[in-house]
C-alpha cells in the first residue's frame, strides 16, 4: 500500500474528506455557540436515524409510518437501565441494538406478509401503541412526568486506575454523534454492496421478478425491519444520554413523519442524499422555531411547512434531491396509466 | 409425470381466475397453454410457482404437494417462472442481473460455467454483458430474462408469453432457443397467445378459456381443429 495522497483521490472523495475536516473543525469556528452545537449534534442523529429508516422505504420500497416507535423503546430502554442500574453507555448501545432488532422481528414478521399499505398502517398503529405504553405504565415510565436525572454519558477507566471523564455540555456529544454517523454511514455502505443489498434492492424493483430468482421475500424483508429498528433504538439510546430527560410525546408520530420526510426529500435509497435530508429540515425546522413565534403563529405551524415541501417535492423531484435511478424509474412507472385489457376471444359460446 | 395440476381453483379475493384447471407435463416435454387475454394463463404459472395458492385443487411436482411450499423453495426444487413482460432488473447489467438468476446457489465454478452456457444459447448477452438490462432490446430483454432463469438450473421452466411485444423475425429465433434449451434437458411448460407459433413448437397443448381448461390434444390435432383454427389461429 502506497501513501494515501491527495490528488490521487477522486472528486467524491476530496469533497468527502473535506466536508469531514469541516465537521471535526466547526466547534472551534468563531460563530459556533452552544446553541449551534445543539443542533449540530439534532442534525448527526437525524442522520442516524433516518439512515435507519431508509432501510426499509429506500431499500426495500416499503412504507414504513412507525419508526418512532423503535426510537421510543431505544430511548427509554436506555433511560430505564441507566436510571436504575446505572448501566454504561458503552454496554447499552449494543443491547439497544439487539434490542431494537428484536421488536424489529416481533412486529416484522407477522405484518410484512401484508402488502404494503396494510403493512403501513400496521407499523402506524404501532408507534401509536408505543406512546399509549409509555405514557400509561406509569410504574415504569413515570408516564406524562416524564424520566428526569438519566446519567450523561461518561469514559470511565477508573477499573484500570484510570480517570474517569463524564461528558459534559455539548462538545463531547458532538464528537460522539459524528463517531456514530461515520459507523452508520460504513454499515449500510456495507449492506448496500453485499448480498443482502442486492436481494433487498431486487425485492424493491420487483417481488416477482425477485422470487422468480429464489428470494425469500418475508425473510429478507423481517431483515431489513429489524437492522432499521436497531438502528432507531440506537438513536433513542444516545438522544437519552445526551438530554438526560425522556417524556412519552417525544415520540409521537410526527417525528416518523419528520423523519421520513428527510429520506424523501433528500432521495430514497440514497445515504447522501437520506443525510442532506437531515441536515435541510432539521435546519429548517430550528429557523420556523424562531420565526414562526415572531410571526405569531405557533411552532406546530412547522409540520405545515413540512407537508408543504412534501407536496412541492412529490410534483417536481418526486425522487428527491439526489435521486437515485431505482426511485425515480419507480416514481414515473406510477404516472404511466395501465393499458385497458381487450376482450378474450373463445371457442365456447 | 414432473407437473401435475389437479383441479387448481385461484381466486383473486372473489374473482374466480382459475375454476378447476387440471395439466399434466412430462418430464422432457415442452407443453403449451394457449389463451385469450385474461384467460388464467398468468394466474395458472403463478399458482404453479408458488406466489398465488390456490383455494382448492394440488399442484404436485414430481408427485409431491408444492401448494404449501414457499416460492422461493420451488425455485429451489426445480421449478423456475420468466414472468410475462420481461421482468428483468432494468437498472442492473446483465452480469448482475444472471448472478441475481442464481441467487440460490453457491457453486462459483458451476455458475461461471453455466454463464458461459447461457451466453453460448444467447451469444448477444455475452456482448451486452456490461450494459443495463433496460437498455436492451425488446428482444434481448426476453433473452435475459430466460437466460436469468437458467440461472438457478431449472428442471421444469415456466415461461410466460416469451413472444409477447416482438418483432415476428425475432419471435421466431426466441421459440428456437426454447426448443434448443428443451434439448438441452429442460422441461418446459409454455403460456402464450401466439398461439400458431406454441403449437408448432410443442408436443402437447391446452387451451383455457376463462379460467376453465376447454380443450386438450396433441399440438398436431389442436392445429387442425376447426374451433382452434377459427378462435386462435385467424382462419
Ligand atoms: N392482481 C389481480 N387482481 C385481480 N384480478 C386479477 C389480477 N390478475 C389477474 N386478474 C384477473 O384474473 C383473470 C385471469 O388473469 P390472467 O391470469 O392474468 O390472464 P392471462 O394471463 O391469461 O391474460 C382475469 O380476469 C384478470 O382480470
Ligand atoms: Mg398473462
Amino acid at each position: 500500500m502506497g501513501k494515501l495522497r491527495l490528488q490521487d483521490l477522486t472528486r467524491g472523495g476530496k469533497i468527502r474528506i473535506g466536508l469531514l475536516a469541516l465537521a471535526l473543525i466547526l466547534p472551534f469556528l468563531p460563530f459556533v455557540t452552544d446553541y449551534v452545537l445543539h443542533i449540530a449534534i439534532l442534525v448527526l442523529l437525524y442522520m442516524i436515524l433516518s439512515l435507519g429508516l431508509n432501510i426499509v422505504p429506500g431499500f426495500n420500497g416499503l412504507l414504513d409510518l412507525g419508526y418512532v416507535g423503535f426510537y421510543g423503546i431505544g430511548a427509554y430502554t436506555s433511560g430505564l437501565l441507566t436510571y436504575h442500574f446505572g448501566l454504561s453507555f458503552w454496554v447499552i448501545i449494543p443491547l439497544a441494538f439487539i434490542n431494537g432488532a428484536i421488536w424489529g422481528i416481533l412486529l416484522g414478521a407477522p405484518t410484512l406478509r401484508l402488502t404494503g399499505d396494510y403493512f403501513a398502517i400496521v407499523t402506524f398503529g404501532f408507534s401509536e401503541l408505543v406512546v399509549l405504553l409509555l405514557t400509561n405504565e406509569i410504574w415504569l415510565t413515570r408516564g406524562p412526568l416524564g424520566l428526569p436525572g438519566i446519567d450523561v454519558v461518561s469514559i470511565d477507566l477508573t477499573l484500570f486506575g484510570g480517570p474517569k471523564w463524564e461528558f459534559i455540555g455539548e462538545l463531547p456529544y458532538y464528537y460522539l454523534a459524528i463517531v456514530m454517523v461515520l459507523v452508520t454511514v460504513f454499515v449500510m455502505y456495507r449492506i448496500q454492496d453485499s448480498r443482502l443489498g442486492r436481494a433487498w434492492f431486487a425485492i424493491r424493483d420487483d417481488e416477482v421478478a425477485a422470487v422468480s430468482c429464489g428470494i425469500n421475500l418475508l425473510a429478507y424483508k423481517v431483515i431489513a425491519f429489524a437492522i432499521s429498528a436497531a438502528f432507531g433504538a440506537v438513536g433513542g439510546s444516545f438522544f437519552a444520554r445526551w438530554v438526560t430527560f425522556l417524556s412519552p410525546d417525544m415520540f409521537k408520530f410526527w417525528e416518523s413523519f419528520l423523519i421520513l420526510c428527510m429520506i424523501v426529500l433528500g432521495g430514497m435509497g440514497n445515504i447522501w442524499g437520506v443525510m442532506i435530508g437531515a441536515v435541510v429540515l432539521v435546519s429548517l425546522s430550528e429557523v420556523l422555531r424562531e420565526i414562526l413565534p415572531v410571526l405569531g403563529l405557533p411552532v406546530q405551524v412547522r409540520f405545515l411547512a413540512f407537508g408543504l415541501i412534501m407536496v412541492l417535492m412529490m410534483r417536481f423531484r418526486p425522487a428527491g434531491i439526489m435521486p437515485i435511478p431505482a426511485v425515480a424509474a419507480k416514481m414515473r412507472a406510477g404516472r404511466v396509466k395501465r393499458k385497458k385489457v381487450k376482450p378474450a376471444v373463445g371457442i365456447k359460446k | 409425470m414432473l407437473l401435475e395440476l389437479d383441479n387448481v381453483k385461484t381466486y383473486y379475493g372473489n374473482i374466480r381466475a382459475l375454476k378447476g384447471i387440471s395439466i399434466e407435463v412430462d418430464k422432457d416435454e415442452i407443453v403449451c397453454l394457449i389463451g385469450g387475454n385474461g384467460a388464467g394463463k398468468s394466474t395458472t404459472l403463478m399458482t404453479i410457482s408458488g406466489v398465488l395458492t390456490p383455494v382448492e385443487g394440488d399442484v404436485l411436482y414430481k408427485g409431491q404437494s408444492i401448494v404449501s411450499v414457499r416460492p422461493d423453495n420451488i425455485v429451489r426444487m426445480g421449478v423456475c417462472q420468466v414472468p410475462e413482460g420481461r421482468m428483468i432488473f432494468p437498472l442492473l447489467t446483465v452480469m448482475e442481473n444472471l448472478d441475481l438468476g442464481a441467487y440460490l446457489r453457491k457453486d462459483k465454478d458451476g455458475i461461471n460455467e453455466d454463464i458461459d452456457r447461457v451466453f453460448g444459447i444467447f451469444p448477444v448477452l455475452r456482448e451486452r454483458r456490461k450494459q443495463h438490462g433496460g437498455t436492451l432490446s425488446g428482444g434481448e430483454q426476453q433473452m435475459l430474462a430466460i437466460a436469468r432463469a437458467l440461472m438457478s438450473r431449472p428442471n421444469l421452466l415456466l415461461l410466460d408469453e416469451p413472444s409477447l411485444g416482438l418483432a415476428p423475425i425475432l419471435v421466431d429465433s426466441i421459440f428456437e432457443t426454447i426448443r434448443q434449451i428443451n434439448e438441452q434437458g429442460t422441461t418446459i411448460l409454455l403460456v402464450e397467445q401466439n398461439a400458431q407459433l406454441a403449437l408448432q413448437f410443442s408436443r402437447r397443448g391446452y387451451v383455457i378459456e376463462t379460467g376453465e381448461i376447454a380443450l386438450s390434444d396433441t399440438s398436431a390435432e389442436l392445429l387442425n381443429n376447426e374451433e382452434v383454427k377459427k378462435a386462435y389461429l385467424g382462419e
